[in-house]
């Protein structure tokens, strides 16, 4: 199993641009978005803008970084 | 805007709002709020599973009922403002279903089941405001529920701050288009089924389009008839009557 990330510009109608597609093997289990400076505290920090199947959550959660994130992945 | 009432009790402010009551049926509705005390922003007025205390009623500030998961998340499914009542029957209740907390610093009184029982009985006019204010809070329900099921994110808030500038105006606490707002954007989260993320983009779309401002905890509707046409705000729920069918 392995995960891979593939940059991608995301239309969320906010300056929330910047974002990648996580793949586990060939399925795309994830979008994240990396949140823009009109987040104050949480500008810079990685949202999970959407989650398929195993990683749904009802409340999407906010990653420090790409590596937290993937952490998180590895471990649902 | 044409004032109600000038009764410094937002109890019979609302109340009116359903219906003109006597000298007499005024001053029971403002004796029933004279045991009060204050409690801190953000703590919990009611929890989950206790013994019910008595029928809460909110004099100042703002409150919420909430239902939580064992992981934390937290629906927030009613807003409680001044003159808002918790519920009536909960005298009939073993253990309490969910909770109540507050947004902000609140002013609160809790009326014993007997007392409120003995004011229905004895003014049938308070008696039938005080059923309609039941029923408001069940539509009101109704409407979050259609909010949260069948707006997208923008159009929620739009929603939401349309009530408000309303129920506030009914009790005194709104101009015509602003009020205070003591709510964080994690909590309006938790109100309207959203991330806190997609809040801010939200509210900041909200303010791109010239529909609000916030200045502090002051939020100004910028267009109150935008703002409610986004909103397919129709304020029927909240049965205000000929006083405010605008």
């Amino acid at each position: 199993m392995s995960l891979r990330l593939q940059p991608v510009r995301v239309e969320t109608g906010s300056g929330d641009e910047d974002g990648r597609l996580v793949f586990r093997d060939d399925a795309l289990i994830a979008l994240l978005v990396r949140l823009s400076d009109n987040h104050d505290a949480d500008s810079g920090k990685w949202f999970l803008e959407a989650g398929f199947g195993c990683v749904a959550q009802e409340r999407n959660p906010l990653f420090e970084d790409l590596e937290q994130a993937q952490a998180w992945f590895a471990t649902r | 805007m044409t004032q109600i009432s000038l009764s410094p009790s937002p109890l019979v402010r609302k109340m009116e709002g359903f219906g003109s009551l006597s000298e007499v049926d005024r001053s029971v509705l403002e004796n029933l709020g004279t045991s009060t005390e204050t409690v801190p922003a953000h703590s919990d007025l009611v929890r989950e599973d206790e013994r019910p205390r008595g029928i809460l009623l909110v004099l100042e500030g703002m409150a919420f009922r909430y239902k939580m998961r064992a992981n934390g998340s937290r629906q927030i499914m009613a807003y409680l403002v001044p003159g808002d009542m918790g519920d009536l029957d909960v005298g009939l209740l073993d253990r309490m279903d969910h909770g109540i907390g507050t947004f902000s610093a609140c002013k609160v009184a809790w009326i014993r089941s007997d007392a409120l029982a003995s004011i229905r009985e004895n003014h049938p006019e308070v008696a039938r405001a005080i059923r309609m204010s039941t029923l408001v809070d069940e539509a009101t329900l109704r409407e979050w529920l259609l909010n949260v099921g069948c707006r997208v994110a923008i159009e929620r808030l739009a929603h939401l701050f349309s009530e408000l500038l309303l129920r506030l105006q009914v009790v005194g606490l709104a101009s015509e288009n602003s009020y205070t707002l003591p709510i964080s954007q994690g909590e309006l989260a938790d109100t309207t089924g959203m991330s806190a993320v997609h809040v801010n983009r939200s509210l900041m779309e909200l303010r791109r389009r010239g529909l609000i401002q916030f200045s502090g905890k002051t939020l100004s509707i910028l267009d109150v008839p935008a703002l409610k046409a986004l909103a397919e705000f129709k304020p029927n729920y909240l049965h205000l009557g000929e006083r405010r069918a605008a």
